[in-house]
């Protein structure tokens, strides 16, 4: 069976007209779309869903809705089972990697385990065990302060995985890498997304390349526009790339292809209409 | 030693500790030879201080008006504490905001019109004192403190609700655990507030004595070697407990002094 003839299995997101206005100005257009699990035979497959478009369109508000912090004027948010999204099933890494300045890394873990009803030594056991898989054991009685950028950032998703989490969005996770960093926050994601079947991670990016790197589909969001160019506010998705069906998913020669080469053209001419 | 004398006379340089000891050394010699060769008769010598210091500590009982005021501080920087830290964490509740509001406003009144009133409202005396000497640091500790969890970055908020923390936990650990430091740094200049009202305060009512009234005591017969030795146990006084609080604040939010760049 081909990548393209993968079944997909249950809806894990549906946003269905979702609406946003701030201070009068509408942001989000009924933005809709919705995000299927990916089954591969024998495989434990999670999946991470890249959000593209430019900047101010909204990406960012998108994602607080998601995450429960702000509330849409106007649609809809459901996970499995056409069921809301439970309270705490859906995690965000900040763009700035946001942690407790005054605990140490081992003690934020802890933290985002006992607000979500671990017992503290549950907590304790499970923080030590992500502490591992990121190789930050070493650095578990340190303070923020004390870490690297790549570090705080290992740090803040850990701390978004003691509980598990079926979504997990990430804000700009790509900004201001250098090239070893950039692959090594990839190579992170999809070891994180394919921790569990039903994971799935959406990234907010403005880097189309890492997105097409990491990505089982990708959205396009954006403005339509008038004829004389001005943009028509509203953001909606203008696009979905389904980058498993295309065969540009799974694998690590991507970048040699020529098809992946020609869709980072296709999206690199559309984002400029945006 | 040439990098360090360029690097201490240049803008935005970092020295390094032995660099800094011998700038304030440098600074306390030059202080102490304005003092030696002023050209002010009427100001007391450097000898004459001492000597009044040595007098008013071993024959006029300079030790117990000392021990009297820092009872009297200490009991108005507890109550001080306690007042302001409620009152500037109650910011997060948005009905509590307009009386801490008035509360700040209420720095710009002197202490001369609040006598009569907080007579009527303590008695007198002691309690007087302690009051007076609240609502001076009160109302300064409030308006730093107040703005300083006003300052909290809404990001802050925002991850603690994404990791699923009550509003309660997110008031613990966000607002007094994630201001911690920044409430003794300005517990620390309020004390500093609290000396520099210490003579006025206890001026009201001198039989109780206190390094205050005992300072208005020399100045009323122009005993200026005295009450220049007093200046100078006062600032002694509040050296010493200001660098207690310093110490606290590294002991107990190591944290901040890692995020401090150091120029």
């Amino acid at each position: 069976m081909s990548v393209s003839e993968m079944p997909s299995g249950q809806v894990l997101l549906r946003v269905d007209e979702v609406s946003l206005r701030l201070g009068g100005t509408l942001i989000l257009d009924r933005v809709t779309f919705e995000v299927r699990d990916r089954i591969r035979q024998d495989q434990v497959t999670g999946q991470v869903v890249s959000l593209l478009g430019p900047s101010g369109v909204g990406k960012t508000r998108l994602l607080r809705i998601l995450a429960g912090l702000d509330t849409p004027d106007a649609g809809r948010l459901t996970g499995p089972d056409n069921r809301p999204l439970p309270p705490g099933s859906v995690g965000f890494v900040f763009q700035h990697y946001p942690l407790l300045r005054h605990r140490t890394v081992l003690e934020n873990l802890i933290i985002a385990g006992t607000c979500n009803g671990m017992t503290h030594d549950e907590a304790r056991q499970r923080a030590r065990q992500l502490l591992q898989r990121f190789q930050l054991d070493h650095r578990s009685s340190f303070y923020p302060a004390q870490l690297s950028g790549g570090q705080r950032q290992r740090v803040a998703i850990a701390q978004q995985l003691v509980r598990h989490k079926g979504l997990l969005l990430m804000d700009e996770p790509f900004s201001g890498l250098d090239p070893a960093a950039l692959e090594d926050v990839m190579r992170l994601l999809i070891e994180v997304a394919h921790m569990h079947e039903l994971n799935t991670i959406m990234v907010v990016t403005h880097d189309i390349r890492a997105a097409l790197l990491v990505s089982d589909t990708v959205f396009m969001l954006g403005r339509d526009r008038h004829p004389d160019g001005t943009p028509i506010p509203g953001a909606r998705i203008q696009g979905v790339y389904d980058l498993v069906a295309r065969g540009l998913a799974w694998r690590e020669d991507l970048e040699d292809q020529p098809a992946f080469l020609q869709l980072e053209r296709e999206i690199k001419g559309r984002f400029r209409s945006l | 030693m040439r990098h360090r004398i360029v690097a201490a006379l240049l803008p935005n340089r970092a020295i390094d500790r032995t660099t800094a000891l011998l700038l304030v050394a440098a600074w306390v010699l030059a202080a102490l030879l304005c003092w030696v060769f002023s050209p002010f008769a009427t100001l007391p010598t450097p000898a004459e201080v001492f000597a009044a210091l040595s007098d008013l500590w071993w024959r006029r009982g300079l030790g117990p008006e000392v021990g009297t005021t820092l009872k009297l501080i200490l009991h108005a920087l507890v109550l001080t504490v306690a007042i302001s830290l409620a009152l500037s964490y109650a910011t997060v509740i948005a009905a509590c905001r307009p009386l801490v509001e008035a509360v700040c406003k209420l720095r710009f009144l002197g202490l001369t019109g609040l006598i009569f009133p907080f007579t009527l409202l303590t008695g007198g005396g002691y309690p007087l004192k302690v009051a007076l000497l609240t609502f001076g640091m009160a109302t300064f500790f409030t308006t730093a403190m107040a703005q300083v969890v006003m300052d909290i970055p809404q990001e802050r908020f925002d991850h603690m609700r994404v990791l699923g923390a009550s509003e309660a936990r997110i008031l613990w650990e966000v607002v007094v655990r994630g201001t911690l430091d920044r409430a003794l740094d300005i517990t620390r200049q309020n004390v500093a507030i609290g000396w520099s009202m210490i003579t006025m305060v206890e001026g009201i009512s001198r039989a109780e004595g206190g390094v205050g009234a005992l300072i208005l005591n020399q100045n009323k017969h122009f005993r200026l070697a005295e009450v220049y030795a007093i200046l100078i146990v006062i600032l002694l006084l509040g050296l010493l407990m200001d660098y207690g609080m310093g110490a606290l604040e590294r002991l107990l939010c190591p944290y901040a002094h890692l995020e401090r760049v150091r120029r």
